[in-house]
């Protein structure tokens, strides 16, 4: 039945023996050994379209093996490693079990190769991402919990939808490229986007991420919006309007990042902006620019990772992940802050680390492709994540003010994880030619000229520079225990209240116009009652005797008219 | 070379002038044998007259990077790129407009930490049992 072995299913055994083990070090070797086992197979899969089955009538592609899927592959079971070993304390089965499950939806759908596979797969990765919110176990982390839930099924009802009007128009479920035209080809872009965090559709993000625990939020930052990331880079390379989007998600959430408190939102608004430059490289669609997505999608998902990594172990033994209640953290915790650094080059793009060697295929692509106004967006966007990102993460938790917290270096398996991380980060950033043959198209691309190097160097110092003037006149804004509104607030904020609004008035009409009626019909009812109740004039009892008397009146009144 | 430089270059040790804040009574507890090894070597940072000095090291790398535009061939595809220090000029206006404006939207948008509690985890505390807070004297 099945001429190759999907990994996902690695990842689902897994699962399902995990609970049957006793907790403790061979829980750990085994939700180790699983990512390493998928790894190895992906490495090994041979190209084509591999386990064809049948259901309800629908061809079902459940291995679609190219160059795109395998190096999707191959990062996320890195990174679920990575985060796996990050994460070897938890004694949490809820969180060993769906983290396992999770990455194995994501890699599954990462081989999906028709439209009803990928939806499942979809939904999946929706379903076991949850818990690792919930895991937190407190009323906050539900509710947040359950607004992601929304979101992500929400998606991939949409999916579904799309799915459906586009079986409809051609007849066919195959996922491959698209165009956009059909309602079904909307849905299903928009199913994408959403899971992609596109503005306005991305606050579930910035939701969600920091609610999670410690070692959830490093897992989650991995799998769900690269997953969408490499869904668009599959489905719709080369649609133009996602030029634009993917520079707007660069742009906007880079001012969110600077005055928001929490490091772990910081890293959320961030991992945002660095999904806009992957969207731009999908919606240019050229060999170069696409290789340039599947390149930063890589080294994204490690140098993320590690940030959140840091500044997990920073909560871990402090407690918080607050900008403003940290600081000095540099003294008791210097090799957690020697990864946060690492990680903080590697997303600011300095030569040498991995950031530099994948984001500089999508701007100059951007450039050579005549994006003028987008390269010049990309290029602010690459300031200030470094303004953010680069200086901002460190600067708080580790330096700043000394908060007077003395916490204790991370545990060894969260040095190990950071270290292995940041050692990638580098190896990417001095030897990106590893790398570079992974990606799905050749490339002939030399990240490592003068022109550029000494660019990108004088962009990232002139940045620092700035922050320096800022901070040392005092313009820089401090970090301050606030939230701050974003289109998140239409939904937990103006919409409740709106209905509530909407349900006092109608209610308050509702009273109204009842109590109105039940006057009226009150009244009517008294005065029927006045004229035919039983003291009414119509019910009254006449006495015989007042009759007598009429008819003696009347005899009399005759005989005086007869007399006259 | 420059970048060899940016290697040593550590971001995360500007503007430490603010180091100031740092209470006395916290600056007593600091006892350098407790720290690790790591840490012990990084306290130089607690001197202010460092921090100015890696400030005013960071002012003399800028200059030499606008200079550095001077000195070899730019392959570029805008007129405005051929412009000497373009990217230096760049980053540091829009950084500085990204800063104030950013600072600008507090205005609007900020609110209290509670404002959406109790279905947000902002306000609560990070559960106890999920965390291992050790401290270093431990």
């Amino acid at each position: 039945m099945t001429d190759v072995f999907p990994p996902f299913l690695i990842f689902v055994i897994g699962a399902l023996i995990l609970p049957f083990l006793p907790n403790g070090t061979p829980r750990g070797i085994v939700s180790l050994i699983v990512p390493v086992i998928s790894a190895a197979m992906i490495w090994e899969l041979p190209t084509g379209v591999y386990t064809p089955m049948s259901l309800a009538g629908l061809d079902l592609t459940l291995m679609r093996v190219d160059k795109l899927s395998i190096i999707f592959g191959l990062v996320f079971s890195l990174a679920a490693f990575l985060s796996l070993l990050y994460a070897w304390h938890v004694r949490d089965t809820v969180q060993q079990v769906s983290s396992l499950l999770y990455a194995g939806s994501a890699i599954g759908a990462v081989f999906a190769g028709d439209l009803v596979t990928l939806f499942i797969f979809w939904e999946g990765t929706a379903i076991t991402s949850v818990f690792l919110i919930w895991a937190r176990r407190t009323p906050g982390a539900f509710a947040t919990g359950m607004r992601y839930l929304v979101v992500q099924i929400g998606s991939g009802v949409v999916l579904l939808g799309g799915v459906v009007l586009f079986y409809r128009e051609t007849g066919s479920i195959d996922f491959g490229k698209m165009t956009l035209g059909s309602l079904g080809t909307w849905l299903i872009f928009l199913a994408f986007g959403v899971k992609c965090a596109f503005p306005l559709l991305h606050n579930w993000l910035q939701d969600a991420y920091p609610a999670a625990t410690v070692t959830g939020t490093v897992i989650l930052s991995s799998f769900t919006t690269k997953l969408a990331v490499y869904a668009l880079a599959r489905g719709f390379p080369g649609t133009e309007i996602l030029i634009y989007i993917g520079a707007i998600m660069t742009l906007f959430p880079i001012f969110y990042a600077v005055i928001e408190n929490d490091l772990r939102r910081v890293l959320a608004y961030s991992l945002n902006n660095q999904l806009g430059f992957m969207v731009v490289g999908v919606g240019i669609g050229t060999e170069l620019s696409l290789n340039g997505t599947a390149a930063h999608a890589f080294a994204h998902i490690l140098y993320k990772s590690l940030l959140f990594m840091s500044v997990g172990a920073v909560l871990f033994r402090t407690g918080t992940a607050k900008g403003s209640e940290l600081g000095g953290l540099y003294k008791t915790m210097p090799l957690t802050m020697v990864f946060c650094v690492v990680g903080a080059a590697s997303i600011s793009a300095f030569p040498l680390f991995s950031g530099f060697v994948t984001k500089s295929l999508i701007l100059s692509d951007a450039a050579h492709e005549g994006y003028y106004i987008v390269w010049g967006i990309l290029l602010f966007a690459s300031a200030g994540v470094f303004h953010h990102s680069g200086i901002k993460i460190p600067y708080f938790a580790f330096f700043a003010h000394d908060s007077g917290l003395r916490p204790k270096e991370a545990p060894t398996h969260m040095l190990l994880a950071m270290g292995i991380t940041a050692f990638l980060c580098i190896f990417i950033g001095v030897y990106p030619d590893p790398l570079y043959a992974l990606l799905p198209y050749d490339v002939k691309y030399v990240p490592y000229t003068t022109t550029h190097v000494v660019t990108q160097l004088q962009l990232l110092f002139f940045s620092a520079l700035a922050f320096t003037v800022l901070m040392r006149t005092g313009i820089y804004p401090p970090e301050l225990k606030s939230v701050n509104l974003d289109t998140d607030w239409t939904y937990r904020k103006f919409l409740p209240t709106v209905l509530k609004r909407v349900n006092n008035i109608v209610s308050g009409l509702w009273a109204f116009g009842t109590w109105f009626a039940k006057r009226r019909v009150e009244r009517v009812v008294g005065a029927l009652y006045q004229s035919h109740g039983p003291e009414g004039r119509m019910a009254r009892v006449w006495p015989t005797g007042a009759m007598v008397l009429w008819i003696a009146i009347i005899l009399g009144a005759t005989l005086i008219v007869n007399f006259i | 070379m420059l970048a060899i430089l940016a290697l040593f270059w550590n971001p995360s040790q500007l503007g430490r002038e603010n180091e100031t804040v740092s209470s006395e009574e916290n600056k007593k507890k600091t006892i350098p044998s407790t720290l690790p090894w790591l840490g012990r070597k990084l306290l130089w940072l607690d001197n202010m007259r460092n921090v100015d000095r890696i400030v005013y090291g960071l002012y003399g790398l800028c200059a030499l990077l606008f200079l550095a535009d001077f000195f070899y061939k730019k392959k570029t595809y805008l007129d405005l790129e051929d412009l000497p220090g373009f990217y230096g000029i760049y980053g540091f206006v829009m950084c500085a407009a990204l800063v104030i404006c950013a600072r600008g939207m507090r205005i609007f948008l900020m609110r209290s930490e509670d404002y959406y509690s109790p279905k947000d985890v902002e306000s609560e505390a990070y559960p106890e049992d999920g965390l291992e807070r050790e401290t270093n004297d431990d």
